[in-house]
């Protein structure tokens, strides 16, 4: 009878409901770093954001995340056209071994690293009596973002290598391209849209990444501190504002690079 | 051995023999290998400067391969390539200067259609000048002009294509090979298109090879028309031969409907029951089995015995079914009399047969009227007519390849 009155009680409930269950588990706590950065006055909020300190983080956070994403991107272009254009043995394996660094916790990733490139390390050793430190560097910083983000963007450029037509290949070469005009003129072009959203999801997860980077990075406030690392020094030293203006940022910046992939979808797909 | 030596006859017969020096492309020898399967065998042809070839086949014959490695988009296990009197067979794609229109057309999706036609030039490094030039020239052959600056995906079927004929015109290619030009379009299209690609290879004169499966297009595309089958090639002729004169029994089935029927070769004539009719030469020994193929438009109804000059009766029939097929009215009829010897390979003598003898020993064969034809002479169900030939081919009992598994060769 409900369907008559054109009523359906469930519709509203269930979604109020689900509001309800996101009310403490993700909208609230966001809305209390904005409620609390900025309770004190613009001013207090202002001050804490161009600390020198936290400048430096914001401005190696940014760096590091970028380098470890054109790494990335090229990397996750090369691994795709390789993976998706040749068949042999173990390319499956492969392909999995590429997807590993997401399921492993960050903090394995970064103890990893420090026990290869450390200065007692399998590498690091080697490097050590020439004078060369990787750990406790920006260096390592950019290490442990490609290792936490190295599937993402070929995540998403391999299936659209995979979907991508033979043919528009086949016709650039019997038109007289050689590869590499084929690849810079035909095959780039289709990846735009991938090759984008990659970058964007990979430069997103590298600027909040901890686990790792507080392993490798040796966490000193203005060399190799992160603004995540920031976020998480100035708790502990009970400086919860200094703290609160840069999770401000970081929360912000999040829901820039989140809108960009959801609106710009359209965009990054066709002309 | 004989009927083999036939077909090889026949094949060199319906090759232009005065083309070989002036050839704009020839496939010569080609056969080709995926691991163990052959799929194809000893393939020759030549194509004339300006010429239409069509190669004709089922899917799966081969034909996509040939065009692939004439395009160099694969390589021949054995057998050559030559453009132009060029031996191109160890060239790249990219250096053969073949125009290709996929089946998918494969437009570039992210460039504009005058991009799309420019890019061989483009990547030829040709003066910018030069390129609008050409590509205006060829937007206006193409009668395309206004839709210049669209991209691929907004253009309709037809034109997308007519873009990808553009686009490799636009670079003077040595040969268009065409694969399966008109398989995404609906029938009106196809067949409007047929005509303006036709007109448009003409202004050009540039050499074409189309692939497809479809006879009528094929009779309609092509200059010459190759038939293929499970990798060889049955017959090239111009589209008259092969659908008149059909060089074996798979070519005259694939090119429509085709009547078979055993006969025995007399002194000057064909024996089928108790009729003969008349041949003009005698290609076949006297005594030997042959099948006579005829087409459905071949065959002659009349009621009573009255026969006109020129047809040759071969037996009476009885009208099985009748159905109105909008141009033409088809009749199923079943035969009174069959071959007196059966040559007696596949069938079994009647007399063994358990159920219904009428069914097993008579043969159906179909035949089609014209409207004015079927309007003059109106036929029943279970009528008896006289049944003759306009016309008819005739052709040994085996063949060296037939698609048909045969008990006995």
């Amino acid at each position: 009878m409900r369907h008559v009155r054109g009523f359906d009680v469930a519709r509203p409930l269930s979604i109020g409901m689900l509001m309800l269950m996101m009310l403490p588990l993700v909208f609230l706590p966001l809305a209390s770093i904005f409620i609390f950065g900025t309770s004190n006055g613009l001013d207090k909020f202002w001050g804490a954001l161009t600390a020198p300190e936290a400048v430096f983080a914001l401005e190696l956070s940014m760096a590091t995340s970028f380098w470890a994403t054109v790494f990335n991107v090229l990397f996750g272009l090369f691994a795709a056209y390789v993976l998706s254009r040749y068949n042999f043995w173990g390319r499956n394996a492969l392909i999995v071994t590429i997807s590993l660094p997401t399921a492993i916790p960050t903090a394995v990733a970064g103890f990893a690293l420090l026990l290869l490139w450390g200065p007692y390390g399998t590498l690091g050793r080697l490097l050590a009596p020439h004078g060369i430190q990787v750990m406790f560097t920006a260096g390592a910083i950019i290490l442990a973002n490609i290792f936490v983000t190295f599937p993402l963007a070929f995540g998403v450029i391999k299936p659209v290598f995979d979907t991508m037509s033979r043919s528009l290949e086949e016709a650039s070469a019997t038109i007289g391209a050689t590869r590499w005009q084929t690849f810079w003129h035909v095959t780039l072009p289709s990846l735009r849209g991938a090759i984008v959203s990659g970058a964007l999801l990979t430069f997103a997860r590298a600027v909040g990444e901890f686990g790792s980077t507080i392993l490798v990075s040796g966490n000193l406030a203005g060399r190799t501190q992160t603004a995540p690392l920031y976020i998480f020094a100035k708790f502990n030293e009970g400086q919860i504002e200094a703290a609160n203006a840069i999770a401000i940022v970081l929360a912000l910046f999040s829901f820039l690079i989140f809108s960009v992939l959801f609106f710009a979808r359209d965009w990054l797909d066709v002309d | 051995m004989k009927a083999k030596q036939k077909l090889l006859e026949d094949q060199e017969r319906s090759r232009p023999a005065s083309n070989v020096a002036q050839a704009a492309a020839r496939v010569i020898g080609v056969s080709k290998r995926f691991g163990k399967t052959s799929v194809l065998e000893n393939i020759s042809f030549d194509v004339a400067e300006g010429e239409a070839l069509v190669l004709l086949g089922a899917s799966g014959s081969g034909k996509t391969t040939i065009l692939r490695i004439i395009a160099g988009l694969e390589q021949p296990y054995t057998g050559k390539i030559v453009l132009h009197g060029k031996d191109v067979t160890e060239l790249p794609a990219r250096e053969r200067g073949v125009g290709v229109i996929f089946q998918s057309y494969a437009l570039f999706p992210k460039m504009t259609v005058e991009k799309n036609i420019g890019y061989g030039l483009r990547i030829r490094k040709r003066r910018r000048k030069e390129i609008r030039a050409t590509v205006n020239e060829l937007l206006s052959l193409v009668q395309l002009e206004e839709h210049r600056k669209k991209y691929p995906a907004q253009l309709s079927g037809g034109q997308q294509q007519r873009v990808a004929i553009a686009r490799t015109l636009a670079y003077k290619p040595e040969v268009l090979l065409f694969d399966e030009p008109f398989g995404a379009l609906d029938t009106q299209t196809r067949v409007h298109l047929r005509r303006e690609i036709r007109a448009l290879l003409r202004t050009v004169n540039v050499p074409a090879i189309f692939i497809t499966h479809d006879q009528e297009e094929a009779l309609e595309l092509g200059d010459r028309v190759a038939v293929i089958n499970v990798g060889h090639i049955e017959q090239i002729g111009t589209p008259y031969e092969i659908y008149t004169h059909p060089a074996t029994e798979y070519v005259a089935t694939f090119l429509g409907a085709a009547n078979i029927m055993q006969a025995i070769v007399g002194k000057g004539y064909l024996e089928i029951g108790s009729s003969r009719i008349p041949i003009e030469k005698q290609e076949f020994p006297e005594g030997e089995c042959v099948k006579i193929v005829f087409r459905p438009e071949d065959v002659s109804l009349s009621k009573g015995d009255f026969q006109q000059s020129g047809q040759s009766r071969i037996s009476a029939a009885i009208v099985d079914e009748i159905s109105f097929v909008g141009a033409y009215e088809r009749v199923r009829l079943r035969l009174e009399q069959v071959a007196a010897e059966d040559c007696g390979v596949r069938e079994e003598p009647f007399y063994l047969t358990t159920d219904t003898p009428e069914r097993e020993t008579t043969q159906q064969i179909v035949a089609t009227r014209s409207k004015r034809e079927a309007t003059a002479t109106k036929l029943k169900i279970g009528e008896r007519v006289v049944v003759s030939l306009t016309s008819f081919t005739v052709l040994p009992f085996t063949e060296p390849k037939d698609t048909k598994s045969q008990t006995q060769g």
